[in-house]
This record gives C-alpha cells, sequence and structure tokens, in this order.
C-alpha cells in the first residue's frame, strides 16, 4: 500500500454569490504514483476538484468551504497558493489564457523563475523538459502564431519544468485534434513512468482509458461511482451511453484520422470532389494566404498557381440540406475555410453558386452565417429579443418568438445573453443565423469542451437546421459528433481539399 | 541588422519621449528636438523589420507636421481647418510617444522586462502588473479581430449608422472577454507561483552595450537642451 497524497475529507463547497457548481461532502484519496480520472457531465463538480487540489479554491475563488484538503502534508486552506507551486502543476483546458510569456522560451522558464531558482538550475532544467517533449521547434516563436495543440505543449512543458509530484490536467483536450491528443496522452504517459500523481479531469475518454488507475464519475457534486481502470476500460457502451459519457472508443469514421491511407491529393487541380447532382451550393475559386501580404496600393489577386497559399479550394460541391463535417489537424485551415466561406476575408475572392444565382464578395455574407467558438464575439445586444431583432431586416416580433420557440430559448427572451450558460448563447446565435435568412449555416468547433449530454443536443439541432432547409458546415475534432449528426465529412489538409465522402460508407 | 537593445534603455527612452512631448515646442531648435526623437524610435522598428508599422507612424506624422507648418496657423478660420488643426495638433504632439511605446511594447520579451525591473529594484507587484498590461496587448487584439468579423458578418460593423451603438457592439463583447480571459490568466499565473514572498529570479542576463549608452546620452542631452533653451535661456 502507498501512502496517500492527496486527502479531502468531507469537503463541501459553495462558491460566493452562485448557486450552482458546489460540492455536497467528498470525500477522496488519491495515492502516490496514481492516476485518477475525474468524469461526469458538465458542470458536476470536476474542475472544482481539481481548484481544490491545486488551491485555487479557496485562495483564488471565494465561497464557503468545509471539511478538510492536505496535499503531501500541506493543509491547503493554510497554505499559500506560491508554497504549492513547485509541488501542485496544473494544465487548463483553454490554451488561449494560460499564458503569461509572449515568447514559448519565456513561458517555460516562468514557474522557476517565480519560486527563484537559480539561473543555471532553471535553463538546465528547460534543456531538460525540452529534449523529453521534443519540442525544440517550437522554441523561440511567439505563442500567439502557434496552434492550438503547440500552446498545450507549451503549457505541459511549462508544468514539467517546476519538477511537480502532483500533475492536475483540467480537460486538457478541448481544443485539441486527433494528432495533438496524441501527443498529450504521450506526456501523460511519460508523467506516470516518473511516478508523478495525475488528476485528470476530462470528458473525451478513448484516450485516457488504458492510463487511468482509477476512474471517478462525478454527478450534481457527488462522487456517483468508482471504477479500477480495467473495469472502466472494458466497460459496454450501453453503460457509457447511460451515464451520458462520450465514446470509449474514438468513432470509426474511416479513415479516423486524415494522415497518410486517405487519398489526399497534393496537387489542388486534380482533386475531384464526390460526384454529385448539382443541386447544391457551388464553391469556385477559393484561394487565401497568410504569407502574401498585399501590396500598399492593390489587392492581391491570388490562383490556384500560387505556392503560397493557406487555402486552395478551385472547386467543390456542398450538397443542400445536410450537415458536412469538416475536419483535418490543428492549424490546417478549417477555419480559414470557414472565414473565407462566409466573406470574411476580404481577399479570398471565392464565388458560391446556388439556385442559379451567384454570391460573390460581400454578397456571400447575406447566404452565410458563422457560430463561432467562442460565441461570446458575437453576442452584441442587452436582450435575447433584440440580438434576433438586429438580425432582421423587417424586425418581426411575432417571427422572433416563433424562432427562439423553435430552439426552445423562449424563456430567455427578455435576459441579458451573457446570464446565459454556454449551450444557450449557443442556440442565441443559432437564432440570430435564422434570422438572418442564412442558408449555409457555419460552425466552428460547436461542441468543444462539452459533455456528450450536450453533444447529443447540439447533434440533434444541427440536424433539424439541415432538415428546415439550411445546409450545415460543421468544423470539429469531435468525431462522436460527426458520428451523431453529419451527412457529409470534409477532410482539409495543409490548405487543400482531402477528400469528401458520405459519413458511414467505406467509398 | 537588428539591435537589441537592453530594455532598460527602451524604458529610458519611452521616459524621455513622454517628457518632451508634454512641454510645448516654440523654436525651431526645439521643433528638431522633438522630430529627432520621434526618428530615432522609426529607425528602430525599421531595424526590427516592422517596416509597416514604421511606414504608417512616419506618413501620419509627416502629414500632420507638413498640415501643421504649411497649411495652418493662428488666422485659420473654418471648420474644415478647425478639425485639422486639432488632429494635427494632437497628432504631432503625442505621436512621438507613441511610436516609442509600440516599439518597446513589440520588441521586448516579458522575460527582458521583468528581469529588467528587478535590476531597477521595481517592486514586482508593479513589474507584475506592468508585464500583463504588456501581455493583454495581442489578446485583445486577437479578441478585437473576431469581435470585428462577428458584426461584419451580420452587417453591423457601422452600427447601422449610430456611432454609440457602433462603440457599445464593439465594447461588450470585449470586455467580457477581456475579463474572463484575465481572470483565468491570473488563476494560471498564481499556480505556477507568481507573487511568491521569495525573491524572483530571471534567466535574461541584462547588458549595457555601447549603442545602448549612446542612445542614452542622446536622449539625456536631448532632454536637457530641451529643458535649457525653452526654461533657462
Amino acid at each position: 500500500m502507498k501512502e496517500s497524497i492527496i486527502e479531502i475529507a468531507h469537503v463541501s463547497f459553495q462558491y460566493k454569490g452562485s448557486a450552482n457548481g458546489f460540492l455536497k461532502d467528498i470525500s477522496l484519496s488519491v495515492k502516490k504514483g496514481e492516476t485518477l480520472l475525474l468524469t461526469g457531465l458538465s458542470g458536476s463538480g470536476k474542475t472544482t476538484i481539481i481548484r481544490l487540489i491545486n488551491g485555487l479554491i479557496p485562495h483564488y475563488y471565494p465561497g464557503e468551504l468545509a471539511g478538510s484538503i492536505s496535499v503531501a502534508g500541506h493543509d491547503i486552506a493554510k497554505t499559500e497558493l506560491y508554497e504549492l507551486a513547485g509541488l501542485v502543476g496544473t494544465v487548463f483546458q483553454n490554451p488561449r489564457s494560460q499564458f503569461f510569456s509572449v515568447d514559448t522560451d519565456g513561458e517555460i522558464v516562468f514557474g522557476p523563475e517565480n519560486i527563484g531558482l537559480d539561473p543555471t538550475e532553471i535553463i538546465n532544467r528547460k534543456q531538460t523538459v525540452v529534449r523529453e517533449m521534443q519540442i525544440e521547434k517550437l522554441l523561440g516563436r511567439s505563442l500567439f502564431e502557434l496552434s492550438g495543440g503547440e500552446k498545450q505543449r507549451i503549457a505541459c512543458a511549462s508544468v514539467s519544468a517546476l519538477l511537480p509530484d502532483i500533475i492536475l490536467l483540467d480537460e486538457p483536450s478541448s481544443n485539441l485534434d486527433q494528432g495533438a491528443i496524441e501527443n498529450l496522452r504521450e506526456e501523460i504517459k511519460r508523467w506516470k513512468e516518473q511516478g508523478k500523481t495525475l488528476v485528470i479531469s476530462e470528458h473525451r475518454l478513448w484516450y485516457l482509458k488504458d492510463l487511468a488507475d482509477r476512474v471517478i464519475y462525478m454527478d450534481a457534486g457527488s462522487i456517483r461511482q468508482e471504477w479500477s481502470g480495467p473495469e472502466f476500460a472494458s466497460m459496454g457502451s450501453e453503460t457509457v451511453r447511460q451515464l451520458q459519457l462520450r465514446p470509449l472508443e474514438v468513432p470509426d469514421i474511416s479513415p479516423p484520422i486524415c494522415e497518410g491511407g486517405c487519398d489526399c491529393a497534393d496537387d489542388c487541380k486534380t482533386v475531384s470532389p464526390l460526384p454529385l447532382s448539382d443541386d447544391g451550393f457551388l464553391l469556385k475559386d477559393f484561394y487565401f494566404s497568410y504569407h502574401r501580404k498585399p501590396n500598399l496600393f492593390g489587392k492581391k489577386k491570388l490562383t490556384g498557381q500560387d505556392d503560397m497559399l493557406s487555402l486552395c479550394i478551385p472547386h467543390l460541391v456542398l450538397p443542400k440540406r445536410s450537415v458536412i463535417g469538416v475536419i483535418g489537424k490543428n492549424g490546417t485551415g478549417k477555419s480559414t475555410f470557414l472565414k473565407c466561406v462566409c466573406g470574411l476575408e476580404k481577399d479570398c475572392k471565392g464565388s458560391i453558386e446556388i439556385d442559379g444565382k451567384t454570391y460573390k464578395g460581400k454578397d456571400r455574407r447575406k447566404l452565410c452565417y458563422m457560430v463561432m467558438q467562442d460565441v461570446n464575439h458575437q453576442l452584441f445586444t442587452d436582450s435575447v429579443e433584440a440580438e434576433i431583432l438586429l438580425s432582421m431586416k423587417e424586425g418581426s416580433k411575432e417571427r422572433c418568438d416563433t424562432i427562439l420557440e423553435s430552439l426552445s430559448i423562449l424563456a430567455y427572451k427578455s435576459m441579458h445573453p451573457m446570464a446565459l450558460s454556454g449551450g444557450q448563447k449557443q442556440r442565441v446565435a443559432i437564432a440570430s443565423a435564422i434570422a438572418a435568412n442564412a442558408k449555409l449555416m457555419l460552425f466552428d468547433e460547436p461542441t468543444s469542451g462539452l459533455d456528450f449530454a450536450h453533444m447529443e443536443k447540439v447533434g440533434a439541432l444541427l440536424k433539424n437546421l439541415a432538415a428546415s432547409g439550411n445546409t450545415v458546415l460543421v468544423a470539429t475534432h469531435d468525431l462522436e459528433l460527426i458520428e451523431l449528426c453529419c451527412d457529409y465529412v470534409l477532410c482539409i489538409e495543409n490548405g487543400k481539399l482531402g477528400y469528401m465522402r458520405k459519413v458511414g460508407s467505406l467509398q | 541588422m537588428r539591435l537589441k537593445l537592453d530594455p532598460r534603455t527602451k524604458l529610458y527612452m519611452l521616459l524621455i519621449v513622454s517628457a518632451i512631448v508634454m512641454m510645448s515646442a516654440t523654436t525651431p531648435l526645439l521643433w528638431t528636438i522633438r522630430i529627432v526623437v520621434t526618428v530615432i524610435p522609426l529607425l528602430l522598428l525599421i531595424s526590427e523589420k516592422r517596416y509597416a508599422s514604421a511606414f504608417r507612424f512616419a506618413a501620419l506624422y509627416t502629414v500632420a507636421l507638413v498640415l501643421t507648418f504649411r497649411f495652418l496657423s493662428e488666422e485659420s478660420t473654418g471648420i474644415l481647418k478647425a478639425l485639422l488643426t486639432g488632429y494635427s495638433g494632437i497628432v504631432v504632439q503625442f505621436l512621438p510617444a507613441l511610436i516609442t511605446a509600440w516599439y518597446v511594447v513589440r520588441t521586448t520579451k516579458i522575460g527582458e522586462f521583468m528581469s529588467a525591473m528587478q535590476r531597477m529594484h521595481v517592486p514586482d507587484g508593479i513589474a507584475i502588473s506592468l508585464a500583463v498590461v504588456m501581455r493583454f496587448f495581442p489578446t485583445i487584439k486577437e479578441e478585437y479581430a473576431s469581435i470585428s468579423d462577428a458584426m461584419r458578418m451580420r452587417g453591423i460593423a457601422l452600427g447601422g449608422g449610430n456611432a454609440a451603438k457602433m462603440i457599445e457592439y464593439r465594447m461588450i463583447p470585449l470586455l467580457f472577454s477581456c475579463v474572463n480571459i484575465g481572470d483565468e490568466l491570473s488563476a494560471a499565473a498564481i499556480t505556477r507561483g507568481l507573487g511568491g514572498k521569495g525573491k524572483r529570479t530571471s534567466v535574461e542576463v541584462l547588458r549595457l552595450r555601447a549603442f545602448d549608452w549612446l542612445l542614452i546620452a542622446v536622449f539625456t542631452a536631448a532632454a536637457v537642451v530641451f529643458v535649457v533653451f525653452k526654461y533657462v535661456l
């Protein structure tokens, strides 16, 4: 029997000024070197447990705390946060907001500098971490130009550099693609081999199921069930479904990842799209480049022959009334593709033809509407109703009610959009898309960080949108979502069209 | 050629330029000094290969200067001229400080900055706050860009012709997301030991080189001459 390193005894917690996100009489002990996986629905208290262990509760997030937490012999309530820095490391969910530096080198040494280590020791640690993780290529770069997966690797490296015994990961894979998750998995495996104690909160289970020694299922602030690692890994898919967890296996949407094996063509001119009838959105001449700077006077003219293109799609047909999943690695051009389609990149001169009409330039914005990954960016007004009316030319209140009703958010009509939950905000954004009469709706990562129950809801919503005559283009890393709702899957690789095929069919 | 300046030199330049723009230039000599302290950061921007921003700043400044000296005078009348006087007055007066600040922010790494602050014995509390501000500029830029995209998509980039709405639509989402990011950012930084009682160390080795001393001398001289010729003689 190994000694326990984290001891949580009868802890209840309620955030200040909030009724939800509380824990009820949690008792949990984690042994040294154990890998514990926390799972459960969003809002079940997983993140709160992570915050108990790294001391952010009660020191950063105030609230009512009862019970005791001890981590490696420190009573958390009486320990200052900086004393825990060399002991407990945390990798957070959002790669965007866990950086203090602007450059990668500075970020890795940031923690060791804070705890006042000798500079030569810091340099040594940095070199060790960089070598172990093989991230030499990422050094000397600006963090703002890295992809989500690369940012998360730097986050792991900067936690590693503090050599903590305990490492906490709070939904680390939310914004990552398949390949980046493999890297993360390798990193977790290495930490495990080094004997670190790991506590991981996660919705995506497939990459962790054979790494976890113990799995805890949380529900409404309590520990509902507990399994040993092997027990959990061998659980039937029915049970997993009943618990509303994401599947333990990566859904097979052959090929699962667009890497080798698939018929990605190198030359963008020779790609032939799915042989389809002309009944669809015909996308023509979508070229875009981040590298070609516009000159001072004229706009750049891009052609398919340019070798510096970030996006090169000369011809593509999107079938009407269908949900089309757009997949591809982090930073491969999925978001760029969506932005170009809906006319947000001025330099992309592509045209969209539908029903005999051609939409070019700004006109594309009348046809398309994008629901962004961070919906907070597209809610502007002070009530849900005003938000919808803003999208309508005629401003009919009855129509607004009908739309809200159809998305079951009519009850929130007079609320401030920012006061709603993430899922509700997303619905408000969808409602304004419907109000704007968009025929082609684009979604950028609508399910990142969502549990399976919410993902199913989003999937059903997308299907409904397609059934009511819209065409939905959804960029996602969640293969579970593609299995749930997509009719077609479109793979983009290095800005080029890899392949497009029907989901479920192997041809 | 890329000159790597010590962050202390950069901060000193910023201090001097800010002081000089606060005093109004009245004689040709004073104007010359002002122009010199504006051109130096412009050249430094060019040495960092930031041609686009250097060009924009230079154009803006030159236009404002030409307007001030060639077309506007105390006798100017009319609304257009009044507006132009206001515009070019502000640009000529404050742009030098803005250019220098831009140069400092864009070319200083957070690690260097923290190290410089320590060497100057600035309390950690102040140094960290300033570092967070520097860290936040690119974030604000990213957030702002995606909010602008969202506005263009909905066709409300101009607020439907209403200036107040135009600002409201931009600022509300921007403030919300900056507050959220700031909150997560501090939580992440605290778990990595920021704000501890122990003395912070730094891997950045700072050294004032010949070119640093040269710039410090030039800027000191500029400040001294400016003050002496304006207030003493």
